[in-house]
């Protein structure tokens, strides 16, 4: 574990009736990129503000470098924000509002110039200087939002859904640019976005929120390998979810059927869910199939088609394919044992990360 | 359709013949020689020869100039400020701050200038320049603050936040944000509050006391003992005047925003 720089523990926030985080406990570690992900209303921009010291934690403590911060004014706090909405200065250009932060704290001109003029390149605004925030598209606007945060070079740095206005192709290049600057400056980035991609792509850790809590943490991979519960494998990418019944160790029954699984360290005979994403299901002759099932649809999206089939007990499945079959044909689905991932019902993260290590332990 | 067009515009050029043709009247009267407005005598500025040399007039003219300046002046700086506070407050006391203020804008000239003429009395205060100009900015502040209200209201909830987030303090927020923001606003309530004072009638009336006058005030008991051509020279002036103050407030809320930029693009100047 190395030094956490900022941590949340026994964060609550509420306003009047209204409890938007329940128990929010983290610990951030200095130079990486953690991402919030969740649906509308969760609570993310809500995490930032308490992090930025806009609102207050109703209860619990925020701590920043081992210090408890919970009184400590914005404005002295080693901590920078892109906002949602921007909150760009209207009265200013682009490049006054970029030198606001380095003005304040009385920066030389000289540096001031040199450093706008560097954080402009870096958001591909270069020679938009003069300009009027009045005059910039939507996306523009947004970069000279992370100009404006980034230009103060802050410990952490909040972005709350900073990439949402921009195209496809300029959103891929700027998170490709911000994740470089991360790690060049050594900046600690929190960053919220509710697009699940986005969050693959850039985290080192992955933060899944819903309902004012945090649902699972932990690095991308982890994430969509071995989701928490069906809320986080549901979020988080396509999935297959079906009920299913644990016989013992290894093995897991769907739907009357034996499969053999990865997955271990539950009670006999417990209802559980299983997950099997779509793309490690493979179409085959009905004969070789481990499940039979009729073809409903077939969608070409470029890479692969997108399958929909049902098997004999009703139940359907999403299969991502690179060959193609044909709707209402019958075929048969197969899959590997580690393809199989099995969850629990009410499982807490402590419960999963040590049944996890204790079977992982026994395998080695 | 063509014809509906054409009898709005009639419409329109009457209303505004209607509106307009006293005022023209009293222009052309001011440069007659004549002493009446019965019949036009000839062109001539001996009127306006007259109303330069009659240095009560002058006075009363500064007088009322410096009283309006004045007034709307400190009636901005509170009322913006003012609008400031009644948009950080809550709740039931929100409501009341507004209400208060805008009862202030419909409640009849004539109670508030009773009503500051007995207070005046009651504290002892002489009736005179003193008492004008504090009467003036009262009654300009609840303008001052319906022109900025709706200013602050406008801006971002987080533009507060990300001032704070760049390291600013509260004054910094206010002085270096929020005010420039809001400053179409303000100027606005100050040119509103500039006419307001310049010719308000009702409530100067009750407060001005024996050694002072305002223009109003001057023409009313003026126009009383018979007509007097010099007020129409004098009245002449005075539309111009508005009228470039009308101009001259177009340009300048127009361009405030560019103005300010000019101002401070030379501190953060990135090309
Ligand atoms: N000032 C406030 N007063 C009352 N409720 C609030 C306030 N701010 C936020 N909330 C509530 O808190 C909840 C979480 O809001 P938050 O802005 O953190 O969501 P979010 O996860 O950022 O959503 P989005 O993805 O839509 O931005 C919402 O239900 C919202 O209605
Ligand atoms: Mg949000």
């Amino acid at each position: 574990m190395g030094k956490n720089i900022l941590e949340f523990k026994h964060v609550g926030k509420r306003y009047d009736e209204n409890v938007v985080l329940r128990d929010i406990n983290f610990g951030v570690e200095a130079g990486k990129f953690y991402t919030l992900l969740g649906p509308s209303g969760s609570g993310k921009t809500t995490i930032l503000r308490i992090i930025a010291g806009f609102d207050q934690a109703s209860s619990g403590e925020v701590l920043f470098d081992g210090q408890r911060i919970n009184d400590v004014p914005a404005n002295q706090r080693q901590v920078n924000t892109v906002f949602q909405d921007y909150a760009l200065f209207p009265h200013m250009n682009v490049a006054e509002n970029v030198a606001f932060g380095l003005q304040i704290k009385g920066v030389k001109k000289t540096v001031i110039q040199q450093r706008v003029k560097e954080a402009l390149h870096l958001v591909r605004l270069d020679g938009y200087g003069e300009r009027a925030i009045t005059a910039m598209s939507g996306g523009q606007r947004q970069r000279v939002a992370i100009a404006r945060a980034i230009v103060n070079r802050p410990k952490v740095l909040l972005l709350d859904e900073a990439l949402s206005a921009l195209d496809h192709k300029l959103r891929v290049d700027m998170q490709r640019e911000l994740r470089q600057l991360q790690r060049q400056l050594g900046i600690t980035f929190i960053f919220v976005t509710h697009d699940q991609e986005e969050a693959l792509a850039m985290s080192d850790q992955i933060m899944i929120i819903n309902d004012g809590r945090i649902q699972q943490t932990g690095t991308p991979v982890d994430i969509y390998d071995e989701p928490l519960n069906h809320f986080v494998a549901d979020f988080i990418g396509e999935s297959n979810i079906v009920p299913g019944v644990m016989k013992k160790d290894y093995v897991v029954n769907i739907n009357g059927q034996d499969f053999e699984c990865v997955d271990a360290g539950m009670k006999p005979n417990e209802k559980v869910e299983v997950v099997i994403r779509p793309e490690d299901l493979d179409i085959t002759t009905v004969d070789k199939g481990e499940l039979k099932a009729t073809v409903d649809t077939q969608l070409f999206r470029g890479v692969d088609y997108q399958i929909t089939a049902h098997d004999q007990r009703e139940h359907e499945w999403k299969i991502n394919s690179i060959h193609k079959t044909t709707v209402g044909a019958q075929v048969g689905i197969v899959f590997d044992p580690e393809d199989i991932h099995v969850m629990r019902y009410n499982e807490s993260e402590e419960d999963f990360d040590a049944r996890l290590d204790s079977y992982e332990e026994d395998e080695d | 359709m063509k014809r509906k067009v054409a009898w709005g515009k009639v419409y329109l050029g009457l209303v505004f013949v209607i509106l307009y043709a006293p005022i023209l009247y009293l222009m052309i009267f001011s440069f007659s020689s004549g002493k009446t407005m019965e019949r036009y005598h000839g062109f001539s500025f001996q009127h306006y020869a007259d109303l330069f040399a009659d240095s009560r007039m002058i006075t009363i003219v500064i007088n009322t100039v410096l009283v309006a300046v004045l007034a709307s002046l400190i009636a901005t700086i509170v009322g913006t400020l003012g609008a400031l506070a009644i948009k950080e407050s809550r709740g039931a006391w929100r409501n009341s701050l507004l209400s208060l203020n805008n009862v202030l804008m419909v409640s009849p000239d004539v109670i508030i200038g009773a009503s500051f003429l007995i207070f005046f009395t009651v504290l002892g205060i002489r009736l005179g320049f003193i008492s004008v100009l504090l009467s003036h900015i009262a009654f300009s502040i609840p303008i001052v603050v319906l022109m900025v209200l709706p200013k602050i209201n406008e801006l971002s909830p987080t533009l507060v936040d990300a001032a704070y987030d760049l390291g600013a303090t509260r004054w910094q927020a206010l002085s270096r944000v929020i005010l420039p923001a809001i400053s179409p606003g303000i100027i606005a309530g100050y040119f509103m509050a500039l006419t307001y004072s310049l010719d308000d009638f009702a409530v100067t009336f009750f407060v001005t006391g024996n050694g002072f006058s305002t223009l109003s005030v001057e023409i009313y008991s003026r126009a009383r003992q018979g007509v007097n051509l010099e007020i129409n020279a004098l009245s002449t002036l005075m539309f111009l005047v508005s009228l470039a103050l009308v101009i001259g407030y177009y340009f300048v809320s127009k361009h405030a925003g560019r103005r300010q930029r000019v101002v401070a693009v030379k501190e953060g100047d990135a090309q």
